[in-house]
């Protein structure tokens, strides 16, 4: 019985937060004036209860040939769930941010790489853990190639 | 041409003492402008008041008991002054207690109008006429005007600023707290504004843009030929019930009595930006949806999602199969209620259709 309790409680947890990732988008899909100069928004999908989840973000980039990590400050919105990723880190140099999050016992994770217009939507990485650094790493050798040419 | 204001001469002018050719450039300019008139004539106002008031005698009883409270050595001070500005003192006070009523009568009847400046000015106004360089107030039913060679900077209030480039005309409607209003005649502005949404309105021929916490430009002609191209926030654009929503990255066209057009990303392939062009002229009657519909990328829904509400039942019916085949409907997005246009599906869609534009 107390098995069967558990496994029920186990099942519950994971249906709870079920496909729990994020999703990112332009400052104008938060609807919320006060993010409109974000460098991007994103909200999480597949988290039961919104108020027992946690995101946090860093800025990993390569500036003048060094390895940098920028811890970044995420703002909530107005709305349960949707955040703004305001750029804190510096302008020169390759960036990627990492986005992390738990829900429950899920966990999440995304690769957001930044381009000189801005984040860059179609090379966004989305894992169902936190970034690896060799993840991570992997994501910013294109936009170093990219930056010598 | 600007019109520039002269509130700090009023009182020189009243007086007396402004310059032979001072005194002339300000007359000329009260006899053409209806602001400065009004200000002239609460500066005139206020003058007179200060002239009319009577000089009056503090009762004994004030100075003993300020006299009783205070040490000997401060009453022998106040003693010294009261001999040489008592007499005068109750006369200082009634001016004083005048002069804080008129400020605050002044800003009161002012603070809506003082709220926009002209801050900053390039180049100089056409016609051979004197260039400008000093900052001016700028209130209702004021026009602002630059020609080939100037642009300047109004300033809104607190809630942002308008760069008004050549060869532009615009007019001050409204410069209350809770709306700025102003209308473009022709040429071509950029509005930054900072503050909550639906404040700030700029109205052409043909359209008329709402701030919902943006930044964009708008040019015009006179006859309403536009163009809005949105750089941070939204922008709505409306005509007679129709509106575009036009987000950050995305512009819209005006037409003469069309209103707004259907808004596009700028990076839109060309092929849909013709087609769009070409469909404002159909009218869903030629091929051009056609192109639409087979070119659109998901990021290209916001236009689709505004022909939705602007094609016939059949139309919409091919419009909707092609937004589901390039993205997700939400679950509580039904086909139906799309094709009914109803406004809660609608809404609910264009927000979950955002997190891809």
């Amino acid at each position: 019985m107390l098995r069967l309790g558990i496994l029920s409680l186990v099942a519950a947890m994971l249906a709870c937060a079920e496909g729990f990732t994020f999703v990112i988008g332009s400052p104008v899909a938060s609807q919320q004036f006060q993010f409109k100069a974000a460098t991007f928004v994103f909200r999480t999908d597949g988290c039961g209860d919104v108020g027992t989840q946690q995101v946090s973000a860093t800025a990993e980039g390569v500036l003048k040939g060094e390895r940098q990590s920028v811890a970044l400050k995420v703002i909530p919105g107005s709305k349960p769930g949707i955040y703004a990723v305001f750029q804190t880190w510096p302008t020169e140099g390759q960036w990627i941010v990492n986005l992390k999050g738990t829900c429950g016992n899920a966990s999440a994770g995304a690769i957001v790489p930044m381009g000189p217009k801005g984040f860059i939507r179609e090379s966004a990485k989305f894992f169902p853990h936190p970034a690896t650094e060799s993840e991570i790493e992997n994501a910013l050798k294109p936009l170093m190639t990219g930056g010598k040419k | 041409m600007f019109r520039r204001h002269i509130p700090h001469q009023l009182a020189g002018l009243l007086d007396g003492e402004l310059p032979l050719a001072e005194k002339k450039r300000v007359e000329d300019h009260l006899a053409v402008c209806g602001l400065c008139r009004e200000e002239r004539e609460q500066v005139r106002m206020g003058m007179s008041m200060l002239k009319h008031l009577p000089p009056a005698q503090a009762p004994d009883a004030i100075w003993n008991a300020i006299e009783s409270a205070w040490p000997e050595q401060q009453q022998r001070s106040v003693a010294w002054f009261r001999q040489w500005f008592g007499q005068w003192l109750p006369a200082y006070a009634v001016l004083a207690v005048a002069a804080v009523a008129g400020i605050a009568y002044w800003t009161m009847v002012h603070r809506h109008e003082r709220l926009w400046e002209v801050v900053e000015i390039h180049g100089s106004p056409g016609g051979g006429q004197e260039p400008i360089r000093k900052v001016a107030g700028v209130g209702p039913g004021d026009w602002i005007e630059t020609d080939a060679s100037s642009s300047a900077r109004i300033t809104v209030g607190q809630i942002g600023s308008v760069d008004v480039g050549p060869n532009a005309r615009l007019r001050v409607v409204t410069t209350s707290p809770l709306e700025h209003r102003l209308t473009l005649e022709r040429g071509e502005i950029h509005a930054k504004i900072s503050a909550p949404p639906r404040l700030f309105f700029v109205e052409t021929a043909s359209a008329t843009a709402e701030d919902l916490g943006c930044e964009y430009s708008l040019k015009t002609d006179v006859q309403g030929l536009g163009l809005l191209q949105v750089t941070l926030g939204w922008v709505s654009f409306q005509w007679k019930g129709i509106e575009s929503l036009v987000p950050a990255g995305a512009s819209c066209r005006t037409r003469p009595h069309e209103g707004p057009g259907v808004p596009y990303f700028d990076d839109a392939p060309e092929e849909l930006r013709n087609a769009l062009e070409n469909l404002a002229t159909e009218k869903f009657a030629g091929s051009s949806l056609d192109t639409i519909l087979r070119v659109a990328r998901v990021r290209d829904t916001l236009t689709l999602w505004h022909l939705l509400s602007r094609a016939g039942v059949p139309d919409r019916a091919r419009i909707y199969d092609r937004m589901a085949a390039l993205t997700p409907v939400p679950a509580d997005v039904s086909r139906d209620k799309v094709l009914e246009l109803d406004a809660k599906t609608l809404t609910r869609w264009k927000e979950a259709l955002a997190w891809t534009w």
